[in-house]
């Protein structure tokens, strides 16, 4: 029974793919047979226009790294990343990423007297950026060849951090490699700057994430 | 023997669904064989191995030639010929061909007149907002070539407070056919003003106020999606004390439209 139904389906793959060849062998005997004719009867064309090509100018992913937070010792952070591609060259691009800070080097030596609570510590940001593409291809060996893009970004946003959110300013660098059309990954660099007088007196911070990053463009 | 017919049942099902599926792809029109192809009326285009200028030509597609338009990005469409061969060209060269009507193909292309069709813009802008940097996000949608509705919302960190607001907008232009244009703006929303944390302890608590604004901005169409704005708001809080309060704000930035 089960081999039955298996070849009949075979049977009817096999005739419907011999139907599309034989589709395709009248359509290039018409074509040399009438040169001049636009329409070709065995293709079902649809006109073009913007709304049957499938635009894929938004990226979207998540990140994970490393940040350090500026006498906070080092953190994890987690996050989601969105781009749109304005042309070739820029694209505006959003982030959002969160972290939990470690305790200053005051706070472990002196083994108590916490400067904030546990949820003081919880970093969080967003910025908004421009970036700029300088496009390439990466060339893994002869054959193995992704297009891929380094890329800079300047950005504004803010930062939560130690119970205040703070205006930031970011600038980052990153690496896109495009393992598909739709696929890439990300390793970027961002400085996220900021005003903070959490220790003392007020001095900028710069709070430096490294990491990796998946997209999916659509 | 029931063991027979559960299995016959379960054969029997599955061969109707087998059928099914294959009826559907035969009767999907998105499946079978209804693709976007243009024809080449110019003596050839190039395909590029990238969505970018920079990027290598690596075949070059004649005249006459039917090529597959597969997926776009930013102004370059992926094609693939009637050969099998995939590169990307640039819109420019896509308006070198026909479509399976015969017409020139035309598609929007961010360009200044496409501009003048836009439905919606989004953008950031920067600027000063009392002193202390603003952040600003808008959406707006383009009601007529004249009237643009939208909602935006401000984040301005100082050192003493925290203060964010949301705007609900009407914005108009006399001159919207101009590169550089001029506009006037109306609003009003609510804006949150949030004491710094060390400041507390100073008796001042988070207050929420209603918000007018009246504005004067210019916008300037770049290229490519792509336009500036530049922007001097005066806005007004309804504060429950005996005075509102006047605030300020300038800002520049960029929008994309589509």
């Amino acid at each position: 029974m089960e081999i039955g139904i298996r070849s009949f389906f075979l049977g009817l793959v096999c005739t419907l793919l011999s139907f599309s060849l034989f589709a395709q062998l009248s359509e290039q005997e018409s074509e040399q047979e009438t040169e001049q004719s636009v329409i070709q009867p065995s293709v079902e064309r649809r006109d073009i226009n913007e709304a049957n090509i499938d635009s894929e100018n938004f990226e979207f992913g998540m990140l994970v790294g490393v940040i350090s937070i500026e006498d906070f010792s080092s953190s994890m952070v987690l996050g989601v990343r969105a781009a749109y591609h304005i042309n070739e060259d820029f694209f505006v691009e959003a982030t959002y990423g969160q972290a939990e800070a470690g305790e200053t080097s005051f706070e472990v030596l002196s083994g108590g007297a916490p400067f904030l609570t546990e949820a003081e510590r919880d970093y969080r940001y967003y910025n908004v950026s421009l970036g700029y593409n300088l496009n390439g291809e990466t060339f893994f060996s002869d054959r193995w060849v992704f297009n891929s893009a380094t890329y800079i970004t300047l950005g504004a946003g803010s930062t939560e951090f130690g119970g205040d959110e703070r205006f930031t300013l970011s600038l980052g660098a990153g690496y896109r490699l495009l393992l598909t059309d739709f696929f890439a990954l990300h390793i970027n660099m961002k400085d996220h700057l900021f005003n903070s007088e959490l220790i003392g007196e007020e001095k900028t911070t710069h709070n430096i994430e490294y990491g990796l990053g998946a997209t999916f463009f659509f | 023997m029931l063991l027979r017919s559960i299995q016959k049942y379960f054969n029997f099902v599955k061969s109707g669904l087998g059928i099914w599926l294959t009826l559907l792809f035969i009767t999907n029109p998105a499946l079978a064989d209804e693709i976007v192809q243009v024809q080449i009326t110019q003596p050839y285009i190039e395909l590029h191995s990238g969505p970018a200028g920079g990027f290598p030509v690596i075949h070059v597609a004649a005249k006459k030639e039917w090529i597959t338009v597969l997926k776009r990005r930013t102004n370059w469409f992926k094609v693939e010929t009637n050969k099998g061969v995939q590169g990307w060209v640039k819109q420019e060269a896509l308006h070198l061909t026909q479509s399976s009507t015969g017409e020139a193909v035309k598609l929007a292309d961010g360009s200044f007149e496409s501009f003048a069709q836009r439905d919606f813009e989004f953008g950031a802008l920067g600027g000063s907002f009392e002193g202390v940097p603003s952040m600003t996000v808008f959406a707006d949608w383009v009601a007529t070539a004249n009237l643009i509705a939208g909602i935006s919302v401000t984040q301005a960190l100082g050192n003493l407070s925290e203060n964010q607001f949301f705007l609900v907008r009407v914005q108009h232009t006399a001159f919207p056919e101009w590169r550089l244009s001029p506009y006037v703006t109306l609003g009003a929303g609510k804006i949150r003003t949030k004491p710094r944390a060390n400041l507390v302890q100073s008796g001042d608590e988070t207050r929420t106020s209603d918000l007018l604004a009246a504005g004067l901005g210019l916008r300037y169409y770049i290229a490519q999606n792509f336009m500036l704005k530049l922007e001097y708001q005066h806005l007004q809080a309804l504060t429950d004390r005996d005075e509102n309060e006047d605030l300020e704000q300038w800002k520049l930035g960029f929008a994309v439209f589509f």
